[in-house]
């Protein structure tokens, strides 16, 4: 099934019976998530921004959003490699990983 | 009471997955529904560890990647605890670590499922961990148990007699155990056979599984010697169950040699609250009522309070 990259971001699990609850929950909590990553990026509190990404990675490949692990992967990696005051060097990957977010759909 | 169970597949096992992402335990409940599993979730490794202690889980699935106490640290403390080191444990581990799958299987782990997980390969993986484990539990269990007779062996009744007598100091309980020795024993293998013999045995110890209570240990003491722990039962209870043993095989027949009746000496040590008596004392004791029951003529019950002082003797009216 082709997917544009701006459209909606369908979970791999979208026409799965027993993950569809699921799925909408988990979909319906993303903008919490991302006001909260945003929150900490604005506040430069980089093991806060660690932690959600982290528990992003973990959880997207699970819920058929293996992109979504893909991108926050990424961000990690390089939030792991830097210091607190040079939080504005990933604003690329942030931005990638929020608007992904901003796409999921159920 | 030691039965081999007729399949692995019939036992409920329970997984505690351990992952501080509660998405993750969500998941995991939804998927895992229709395994035979019951899952517990735990989100850190401390809770972890106290649930792993107090729940015994069939299988844990540790996440390695976790803030505070990390997956091989709980794995440390689970291989370190005697409670829980033989717990199987799963490892989630994460997409730039193949190194710490090594690590983990060098700290005890017995697979690894790399993060994000595919579900079926997870499914596949827990059932063959919860498989080998049913057939380390099995071998466990075999090793406690007298191959002829299908009883609790000799270890297993050291293990339990120390045990119960320590368990009779702490609370008062009162305990009994009985010694069962087959009259005549030698001269039915001289006569029939060591093979009848050792029909007799089983037989005898079928007998035995029959009469007692679920509470009760019948073990295979030695050659033709049966030992049965009574706890939380009085010496007068444990002689009347033992004298209903003794009277049960006296009413029996043996199809192969209908002409040969077989009787049991039992004798019996018990005491109706806590007694200053050691484990071997008391065993000595058991074994004294023993020769009394042999000496006063075999075929009967000779039972020794501990408490008391007393000994009474259940035979036969002559």
């Amino acid at each position: 099934m082709l997917q544009s990259d701006n459209g909606p971001l369908r979970s791999e699990f979208s026409d799965d019976p027993d993950m569809t609850e699921l799925v909408i929950e988990y979909v319906e909590k993303m903008p919490q998530r991302v006001h909260s990553m945003v929150t900490a990026f604005e506040t430069s509190s980089r093991e806060q921004l660690i932690r959600i990404v982290h528990q992003l990675k973990g959880s997207g490949g699970g819920y058929g959003f293996p992109q979504l692990t893909t991108v926050a992967d990424r961000l990690e990696q390089r939030l792991l490699s830097i210091s607190d005051q040079e939080l504005s060097t990933v604003d690329p990957e942030f931005r990638a990983l929020i608007e992904l977010c901003g796409r999921m759909a159920a | 009471m030691p039965e081999a169970q007729s399949t692995t597949e019939d036992k409920r096992h329970s997984l505690l997955v351990v992952d501080d992402s509660e998405d993750v335990h969500r998941l995991l409940q939804a998927r895992l529904r229709q395994e035979n599993i019951d899952l517990i979730a735990a989100l850190d490794g401390k809770t972890a560890l106290a649930m792993a202690d107090s729940e015994k889980p069939s299988l844990i699935l540790l996440d390695l990647d976790m803030p505070d106490m990390d997956g091989f640290e709980v794995l440390r403390h689970l291989k370190d605890n005697s409670d829980t080191r033989d717990i199987p444990v799963i490892v989630l581990s994460g997409l730039h670590s193949p190194a710490d799958k090594v690590v983990a299987f060098d700290l005890g782990a017995v697979d690894y499922v790399t993060k994000p997980f595919d579900l079926m390969e997870l499914r596949v993986r827990l059932r063959s961990a919860l498989r080998m484990s049913d057939l380390v539990d099995m071998l466990g269990k075999l090793a406690h148990i007298d191959g002829l007779t299908g009883l609790w062996n000799r270890a297993h009744f050291d293990d339990r007699w120390a045990a119960c007598t320590s368990e009779n100091d702490r609370s008062g309980r009162p305990l009994c155990i009985a010694l069962f020795d087959l009259d005549h024993f030698k001269s039915i293998n001289d006569t029939y056979g060591h093979p009848a013999g050792d029909g007799a045995l089983q037989g005898f110890a079928k007998l035995i599984k029959r009469e007692i209570r679920a509470s009760d240990i019948p073990c295979r003491y030695g050659g033709e010697e049966f030992a049965l722990i009574m706890p939380g039962t009085t010496p007068e209870d444990g002689a009347i169950v033992c004298d209903r043993i003794r009277q049960e095989l006296g009413a029996m027949n043996w199809p192969a040699h209908p002409e040969r009746k077989i009787t049991v000496s039992i004798g019996i040590a018990g005491a109706d609250a806590d007694v200053q008596v050691s484990p071997e004392q008391w065993l000595e004791d058991t074994d004294k009522a023993l020769y009394r029951a042999k000496k006063g003529g075999r075929d009967r019950v000779v039972v020794a309070n501990l408490t008391s002082g007393q000994t009474l003797e259940f035979a036969k009216a002559a």
